[in-house]
């Protein structure tokens, strides 16, 4: 395992290579450049305004764009990375039957350019805060942490999605599916508030809105960003997200990727006959 | 601690993977009744291979197509594991497998030696103080700016081999890929490897030609069907190889010559059958006998044709060798003789024999026949032999057909022709040559018109 480890870190430059290429490859063709990577959450806010505050006014969250924006560009990074990892491995075949490298390379470095694209939209959204007079707090300085741990989670996610498609093509077909559902299961363009506290079926009592946090880690990564960029919608401002509920969230991310490194260059040997 | 250690290793391919690709056939393979036994052909594509290679040292791999050496040099890079056993390499491999396998089409010249030089774990830097030779050997400077998927085939191929080898690598493993590109590029690329094999890197080479294993290979190991035939001194595998090679070849043109003969025995009985006796009688009038149906396999059996009247017939030709030995493969400038056995059924005065040789594409190379060397022959009788003896064989590599022919005084009747009937083949012996058809035995000088005259004899 540490000699995996330093054979990757060996690499880190293919890995920055790679996201290079991405970028370049993604912006070279089309005339608008990376406007196009802002332009897409930006209408997507301006739908979901449109829907929340003028088709279903009651839901009255104040300062709706922001509320959406914040939680649009995460889950945005989370979706388009871990869409294209999946056939990171399976379309590089070409390169992994013809040159050796540490395999874990493909996904994680689709993984990162998908963050740098993140982090270029962040502008667009400092300035929706700016403009709708969220005030600006110390919490701003948790983002950097809130970031590590949510490309912690993607790349562990991603691992396990890349090698499971190598093996069973149709996993990124299921996964369309997938990503969709996991959308509207986590609590983008409306709060947890809104959920029933527990519901009873079948004569089980569950804890919905506990339920949503333990078992979607995006959930929580989502609440994170929220908490100390937008607030809350009961207007308070924002806040250091709460210690055990962050800390969780943080060990829930590193066993994640873990055990997708782990999953990983177990399977990754058998790559070079199998794409 | 050699460079290259590969110790009992073996590979092991499932030819049909009996694996479900999807989980759509996942689902479905639960509830489809499958036989356990039809599953999982699967082939052996290297077994118990042992070898190590020295630091510095250049090791060369012959063998026949699907003899493993493909698989082998993918498991020195570690692009697939092996089945059982351990390799260890060490130090930077690169591999010159496939040119230009991890370039990008939307990304220029420069972007892709960086991208290249990063696959293979070196940093920008490194990378940036390589550029310039880069460019320089792959005579890109003008491109180098441009996305290569506007390159032309050429240029991409230098491109990928000047990146391959400009990563300084311990290890270079080279899969033959030096039959692409102009024969000047392939020139400047041999070179460089000779350049790079003084430098002191570990070289293994893949190729089919043994020239260039020669020059390039002090030490050379023969898989033949994924074993291990011979590891040793370069000259002697080749050698052997070659002796392999030529056995097998021969032993395939006996068996075509022997079943093409058959073959015809059978459909001359059947002609026979059908008119006794019809062939002495008019003795004009030749009867074509295609005793074959033209097969893919034998480009000639189109041009195949026997005819004549029969009296009296070659019933067999036999090619010997210096020491009388019967072959059917002989080496460039080694004595040949053709031995045509005949059988006649009453006397016949001064007849003519002849025959010719053609290449493979048909051309005829020669067409002699006794009168014109006046040799006569005062009568056959019975059975004997002729032989036309040649003692220098000019013609080079390659497989040659053989007509033979037996006429009447004149020449205008046939006794016996058979067009194409027979085969031999030759292969390189220490006649050098090997371009054109036939060997020319002549001798080089060289007279400058200043200074001192020096004469030199080669060949």
């Amino acid at each position: 395992m540490t000699a995996r480890l330093r054979e990757l870190f060996a690499h880190r430059g293919l890995i920055e290579n790679l996201v290079l290429r991405d970028l370049k490859v993604r912006y070279k063709n089309s005339v608008l450049g990376f406007l196009w990577s802002l332009l897409n959450p930006l209408l997507l806010m301006a739908v979901f305004t449109v829907v929340f505050t003028v088709m279903l006014p009651n839901l009255s969250i104040p300062k709706f764009p922001v509320f959406v924006m914040c939680a649009l560009l995460p889950w945005n990074f989370f979706n388009t990375s871990v869409m294209s990892a999946i056939n990171s491995v399976v379309y590089n075949g070409h390169l992994i039957k013809t040159v050796y490298f540490p395999r874990e390379v493909l996904p994680i470095s689709t993984v990162l350019s998908g963050f740098v694209n993140f982090l270029l939209a962040l502008p667009v959204l400092l300035l929706l805060i700016i403009v709708f007079h969220v005030p600006i707090t110390v919490w701003m300085l948790y983002l950097p942490l809130i970031m590590i741990v949510q490309v912690a989670f993607t790349i562990g996610i991603s691992l396990i999605l890349a090698t499971l498609n190598v093996f069973y093509r149709d996993t990124s077909h299921i996964m369309e599916v997938v990503m969709q559902a996991w959308f509207f299961l986590t609590p983008i363009f409306y709060t947890v508030d809104l959920l029933p506290e527990s519901k009873t079926v079948w004569g089980i009592v569950l804890p919905v809105r506990r339920l949503i946090y333990i078992l979607n880690p995006m959930a929580s990564i989502i609440a994170s960003y929220r908490s100390i960029l937008y607030g809350f919608s009961n207007g308070s401002p924002p806040a250091a997200p709460a210690f055990d509920f962050f800390s969780r969230t943080i060990i829930t991310s590193l066993v994640c990727l873990v055990l997708g490194y782990a999953v990983f260059i177990r399977h990754s040997h058998s790559f070079g006959e199998e794409v | 601690m050699p460079a290259i250690d590969v110790a009992h290793v073996s590979k092991r391919f499932f030819l049909q993977p009996d694996r479900p690709r999807s989980f759509q056939e996942l689902l479905v393979g639960v509830f489809k009744y499958k036989p356990r036994s039809s599953t999982k052909e699967t082939l052996w594509a290297l077994r118990d291979l042992t070898f190590a290679v020295g630091t510095g040292e250049t090791l060369g791999i012959i063998g026949s197509n699907g003899s493993g050496k493909s698989t082998c040099l993918k498991l020195l890079t570690h692009i697939l594991e092996p089945t059982i056993g351990r390799i260890s390499v060490q130090g930077r491999v690169s591999a010159l497998l496939e040119l230009g396998a991890g370039f990008h089409p939307e990304l220029t010249g420069r972007e892709n030696i960086f991208l290249h030089g990063s696959v293979l774990g070196l940093s920008r830097r490194e990378m940036a103080s390589r550029l310039d030779d880069i460019v320089t050997f792959a005579e890109l400077e003008r491109f180098i700016d441009v996305p290569v998927k506007l390159y032309s085939s050429g240029m991409y191929v230098r491109l990928a081999f000047a990146t391959a080898i400009n990563v300084s690598p311990d290890v270079l493993l080279i899969d033959e890929v030096l039959a692409v590109g102009d024969q000047n590029f392939q020139e400047k690329c041999l070179e460089r490897i000779h350049a790079i094999k003084a430098r002191g890197v570990t070289i293994v080479f893949v190729s089919h030609s043994l020239d260039a294993i020669r020059s390039m290979c002090d030490r050379t190991i023969w898989l033949d069907k994924g074993v291990m035939r011979e590891d040793g001194l370069t000259d002697v595998v080749i050698a052997q190889y070659l002796r392999y090679v030529h056995e097998k070849e021969e032993r395939e043109a006996i068996a075509e010559q022997e079943s093409r003969h058959k073959a015809q025995r059978a459909s001359t009985r059947d002609n026979e059958e059908v008119t006794p006796g019809g062939k002495e009688a008019v003795g004009d009038s030749q009867t074509p006998d295609h005793s074959e149906e033209p097969d893919d396999a034998d480009p000639m059996a189109r041009y195949r044709n026997r005819w004549g009247s029969r009296e009296a017939e070659i019933v067999d030709v036999s090619f010997l060798d210096r020491e009388g030995q019967a072959h059917l493969l002989f080496a460039t400038g080694e004595p040949m003789t053709i031995v045509m056995h005949y059988r006649a059924s009453k006397r016949m005065e001064r007849p003519m024999f002849g025959l010719a040789i053609h290449r493979s594409d048909g051309l005829q190379i020669n067409g002699p026949n006794n009168n014109f060397s006046k040799f006569e022959i005062p009568y056959i009788s019975g059975e004997g032999e002729v032989r036309y003896k040649i003692d220098v064989l000019p013609l080079l590599e390659g497989t040659y057909y053989l007509t033979v022919a037996l006429y009447d005084e004149g020449g205008s009747h046939a006794y016996d022709h058979q067009a194409l009937n027979y085969v031999f083949k030759v292969h390189r012996g220490d006649i050098r040559e090997r371009y054109g058809t036939v060997y020319v035995p002549a001798t080089w000088e060289h007279l400058p018109y200043h200074g001192g005259s020096e004469k030199s004899d080669s060949l």
